[in-house]
């Protein structure tokens, strides 16, 4: 038997390749992505290992709030320092700050991107060479208070050599500087890709945190004293607001920091991993279904001389090992490739991955060849039952190829529990109150794929007829015949088409997702931005641009009224939110707040004002106290002042703000003063494009700060799902094309299974170029099936998950219908493509010979 | 069962002598050692409205000339002739579309196609071509085979005789210079063989069909006017007329 089987490999050489080639490209994207976190999560080990070598204890502000990416801590006082300098055991202790800082290269554009990718930080030169993770690779430390370190990486973007003048944004206005040495972090040009700029100590207190504070101190221990002795020695001291945490916890943390932010992207990328398996998965599904029906007669014949039914079996399932186990070692070279790719894109967004020789884990090659290899027996033993099942009787009989119909009961009732399970698992992970939402709804969009697959031929043969009900009139006898075979297998149609379904599927839900949202940002700018003009910072969560500017626009005589917007943390009640701070004065003019109790004027120091719904769930009323910790004082008691309806800051981070400060109570109560975003009305007598250049000009000084009207603002607040949109669309265009492969595949086999009827055609007129239509159009039908499944599938992911996220801002639920057409417009040309080789060479069938074939 | 008016307008389109003919035809399979000669110079014309069986032994070449007179494969050399055109003149293109609206094919087996009905298959290369069957001449047709309440059955539904009759109502459907049978009678049990065998000498009768027909068998061959015996390559014999009787005694020159 076995014997049988590799000859059987060799012979279907092409067969084979395409058949591995799904598998191969699901291992090698696994493969790929865990050599890649395995290898990036190595390199970020070893550089905070090092960073911390030399730091035995650090002392710091205990965390306010928050837990986990946002935790917020606030600073210590810089007194403390001289007092961990007594403690006995300290041989050496230095306080450290950071911040925000946004250095300016020297063609005048800001370096970095802190509201999208890499984070721009300000920090302190450490005096002591010990305790400094960073090392001067040209110039020399800060020496006066407009001198600064910039990192190595920063240095190159942005042209800037030592002695140069730049300047860099912090709080207060942009700081000229001047360059006095460039350096690395370790190993790398600079940590995780930021923009560094470090200060001479007083400097970097005053312009990027707090004078008299520090974020850090760290302490090295004397000779024969224990990270943990000093750690307790070092906490006894401190007061309450503060902690002591060993040099080996803080490695700890930063690292589990790396790892948690690795999680996203290894999630995303297995995502694409599992898609092209499951592609693949039905590729070798319909591969094997076809070859064991065209092999009846031979395993016939083989029950006939004796082969048992598990001698069958095993061989079937011997050949699908052999497909898996090839198709995951070349998956896991390619994975190699993978990994080496993705590590070029990450540096290529700005992301560098720190030098270091790749990781390749054998756990990484166990998981790769199980998952391939088991992907590729699960998918074979359905047809392996099959073929184990034909009698030997079959030897003797002719035409029993394939099987027609609508599939038995059983399988609709399965299918279509499936399906039910499966869109009843989505829409509970999607709206119900659980905490593995996201595991329910991959759980819940699986089913649904494998619930449509299995009723796949029972609505294959109505589908096929409605695709294929133009093509007699279009094309004839041509169109009729293509019509005709693609119904005549459902079965095999259907799995052709569930290949296609799941890239089509998640195509179709990711454009109408984008849409959707696209729709929603630009329905809130119009309704919520009642402005002309919107300034953003361009300095993301973290920083933002100096208040002088908000003011400098509000006294433009072309601007009737201009307003800064900041957001920050806070623990409200014990729960993490978003406070968001407003100018009193001019917020109500430009944006869309409707106060309903209560009066602005009123919020003062002291005051708050809440959403009306989150007031009624709260049961707050005017006058109540509400409990606020915020980083920076602690716990503060503030008052309700006003309760408001509407309100919606696009471009923020909480859209819907649910609690509002004026500004003197946000400014007491967070020590960093940035505004995220300045919003503009234009006075009535200017023309916009006079606002706009007035605008402009005033905030030239102030560099990395985008000047925009409405439809820029629109395009501006989008344009990054558009980058989003094409990352999606080129990993599933993958998924697609392997599908397309799968339906060439097919083709070719069923073509092979008609080579007589194809002789037939062309003894009694039909024309090659006839006959290539005619394939042509089969393929169409089996192309349009599979994504007109697969667009109804995405439409509804798409329509679940927009209602889902309608508190996040999701408001409007759009179908492109343009470009889902143009979907359907490519699938059909895509089938025509994958036609070409199949219809070609039934086209050169010799007639003689196919119509006398057996 | 006669059919005047149709007999009289097949006859009007007799300008020339033969149907089809070869000059010389010469096809070899293989080269050097393992050279075969399935046709040696072969030399025959296909007489218009007559019924021509071609018989001999395994092996002597007639599946060959017939396959090489309808288009279906190609001489080594000499020339063959549907009409006045010249196959080996013809490309690909031309050759299909000649067979399409000229000849008309009857196979052993598996002449029809699963996917249709038996309509659909009757008029296939009408609508292959393109063009509106005529409907008197297709009732003609369908009367005449007996066809009519099994027009929208598919051939899984039919008997191997009736699958037959639709495929010799193909052949005629176009109304071809030539129809060409390839045992069309043997995987059929008598009493089907003997009614398709009927039906294609009617045709010829009384429709002026030109039909030439390879078989091995002399039962069916004595329904021809004529035949040709072919062995190795050549042609050997012809008989005029034939009868069962006489067409066995021939067939036993041969050794089989």
């Amino acid at each position: 038997m076995f014997f049988t089987t590799i000859k059987g490999l060799i012979a279907h050489k092409l067969r084979l390749f395409a058949t591995a080639l799904a598998v191969t490209l699901g291992v090698a994207f696994m493969a790929g992505t865990l050599v890649l976190t395995d290898t990036v999560g190595r390199t970020f080990d070893d550089l905070f290992g090092n960073v911390y070598k030399q730091t035995d204890v650090v002392v710091r502000s205990q965390a306010a709030f928050g837990a986990g990416a946002v935790v917020q801590r606030g600073r210590v006082s810089e007194s403390l320092l001289t007092e961990v300098r007594a403690v006995p055991g300290v041989a050496q202790a230095q306080g450290g700050v950071f911040g925000y800082a946004r250095l300016i290269g020297s063609n005048g554009d800001a370096l970095g991107n802190p509201a999208a990718g890499a984070p721009t930080i300000g920090g302190d030169w450490t005096e002591s060479a010990r305790l400094n993770p960073y090392d001067l690779v040209t110039g020399s430390p800060p020496a006066a208070d407009d001198e600064v370190v910039i990192d190595a990486a920063s240095a190159n973007i942005g042209k800037l050599a030592v002695g140069d003048t730049t300047t860099v944004l912090v709080q207060g206005p942009p700081q000229r500087v001047r360059i006095s040495g460039i350096a690395r972090f370790g190993t790398v040009d600079s940590p995780g890709g930021a923009t560094v700029v470090l200060f001479r100590h007083t400097v970097a207190q005053k312009l990027i945190a707090e004078p008299g504070k520090f974020d850090t101190i760290s302490v090295v221990a004397a000779p024969g004293v224990t990270q943990q002795q000093l750690a307790a020695r070092v906490a006894k001291i401190l007061p309450a607001s503060a902690e002591a945490v060993t040099g080996a916890a803080m490695t700890k943390e930063s690292q589990a920091a790396i790892r948690q932010a690795m999680g996203f992207f290894r999630t995303f990328m297995l995502v694409f991993a599992v898609v092209a398996l499951l592609v693949g998965a039905f590729m070798i599904f319909n591969t094997f279904s076809i070859t064991v029906a065209q092999r009846t007669r031979e395993n016939g014949l083989l029950r006939a001389l004796g082969a048992s039914r598990r001698q069958i079996l095993a061989s079937v399932l011997l050949e699908a090992l052999a497909v898996g186990v090839i198709a995951s070692l070349l998956g896991i070279v390619g994975g190699l490739g993978v990994a080496i790719g993705l590590k070029e894109l990450l540096g290529a967004v700005g992301i560098p991955v720190p030098a270091g020789s790749v990781v390749f884990k054998p756990a990484t090659v166990v998981i790769s060849m199980v998952v391939g290899v088991g992907v590729a027996l699960l998918a074979a033993l359905s047809p392996a039952r099959k073929a184990a099942e034909v009698p030997p009787i079959a030897a003797m009989q002719r035409g029993l190829v394939g099987s027609t119909g609508y599939g038995s009961k059983r399988r609709v009732y399965i299918g279509s529990g499936l399906l039910l399970g499966g869109l009843a698992t989505l829409l509970i992970g999607l709206f119900g109150a659980v905490s593995e939402g996201v595991i329910l709804v991959g759980t819940g969009a699986l089913l649904v794929f494998f619930g449509v697959s299995t009723l796949g031929r029972t609505m294959s043969l109505p589908l096929s007829k409605l695709i294929g009900a133009p093509l007699p009139r279009l094309r004839g006898v041509t169109g009729e015949l293509a019509r005709d075979n693609a119904m005549r297998n459902p079965k095999r149609t259907a799995a052709s088409a569930s290949a296609l379904m799941i890239g089509v599927a998640l195509v179709g839900f990711i454009t109408i997702f984008v849409s959707s949202t696209k729709a929603s940002v630009e329905q809130a700018v119009d309704q919520s931005f009642i402005g002309d003009i919107v300034v953003t910072s361009g300095g993301g969560m973290s920083g933002g641009v100096d208040p002088s500017l908000a003011k400098r626009l509000d006294l433009l005589p072309e601007v009737a009224n201009a307003t800064g917007l900041r957001q920050g943390f806070a623990s409200v009640e014990g729960q993490v939110e978003f406070v968001t701070g407003v100018n009193t004065a001019t917020a109500f003019d430009v944006l869309d707040i409707v106060p309903i109790k209560g009066r602005a004027v009123d919020l003062g120091r002291s005051g708050v004002a809440i959403r009306q719904d989150v007031a009624t769930n709260k049961h707050l009323a005017i006058g109540d106290v509400v409990s606020i910790v915020f980083r920076d004082t602690g716990a503060q008691q503030l008052r309700v002042a006003m309760i408001y309806a509407h309100g919606q800051f696009v471009g923020l981070q909480e859209v819907h703000p649910s609690y509002l400060l004026g500004m003197p109570a946000y400014d007491a109560n967070f020590a960093t003063h940035f505004d995220m975003q300045i919003n503009i009305k234009q006075a009535g007598d200017v023309s916009e494009a006079a606002a706009l250049a007035a605008v402009e000009r005033a905030a030239k000084p102030y560099a990395g700060v985008s000047v925009l009207n409405r439809a820029g603002f629109k395009k501006q607040q989008t344009a990054p799902l558009n980058q989003m949109l094409a990352l999606v669309y080129a990993l599933l265009g993958l998924a697609i094309f392997i599908a397309l492969l799968g339906i060439a595949n097919t083709l070719a086999l069923s073509i092979f299974e008609r080579t007589r009827e194809i002789g037939l055609l062309r003894a009694v007129g039909m024309t090659r170029a006839q006959l290539r239509s005619s394939i042509r159009w089969e393929s169409v039908i089996i192309a349009v099936q599979g994504t007109v499944l697969g667009l109804a599938i995405g439409l509804f992911f798409g329509w679940a998950l927009v209602g889902a996220l309608e508190d996040e801002g999701l408001t409007v639920f759009r179908v492109p219908y343009g470009s889902l057409s143009i979907i359907v417009a490519l699938a059909a040309v895509a089938g025509m493509v994958a036609a070409i080789g199949p219809s070609r060479r039934a086209a050169k069938l010799n007639v003689l010979k196919a119509v006398t074939s057996d | 069962m006669t059919t005047p008016v149709l007999f009289h307008e097949a006859r009007t389109f007799t300008s020339v002598a033969a149907a089809a003919r070869t000059v010389d035809a010469t096809k070899i399979y293989g080269i050097g050692e393992t050279e075969v000669r399935a046709l040696d110079g072969v030399t025959v014309a296909f007489a218009r409205a007559q019924f021509t069986a071609i018989m001999g032994p395994s092996g002597s070449g007639k599946s060959t000339l017939m396959h090489c007179v309808a288009g279906l494969d190609s001489l080594t050399s000499g020339r063959a002739f549907i009409g006045e055109a010249d196959l080996s003149a013809l490309n690909d293109r031309e050759l299909t579309i000649l067979r399409r609206d000229q000849v008309g094919f009857i196979f052993q087996a598996y002449n029809l196609l699963p996917t249709m009905t038996a309509a659909e298959n009757l008029t296939l290369p009408l609508r292959l071509a393109g063009r509106k069957p005529d409907r008197e001449w297709l009732d003609t047709v369908v009367e005449v085979m007996g066809l009519r309440d099994r027009l929208h059955h598919r051939p899984s539904e039919m008997s191997g005789g009736q699958q037959q009759r639709v495929a010799v109502g193909r052949a005629l459907a176009t109304r071809p210079q030539i129809v060409f049978a390839d045992e069309p009678t043997g995987n059929l049990d008598s009493k089907a063989g003997t009614e398709v065998l009927e039906f294609m000498r009617n045709a010829v009768d009384h429709m002026g069909q030109t039909i030439v027909m390879v078989t091995h068998d002399p039962m069916s061959a004595a329904y021809a006017d004529s035949i040709i015996f072919l062995a190795d390559g050549r042609i050997v014999d012809e008989m005029a007329h034939p009868t069962a009787g006489r067409v066995l005694e021939r067939m036993k020159q041969f050794g089989e």
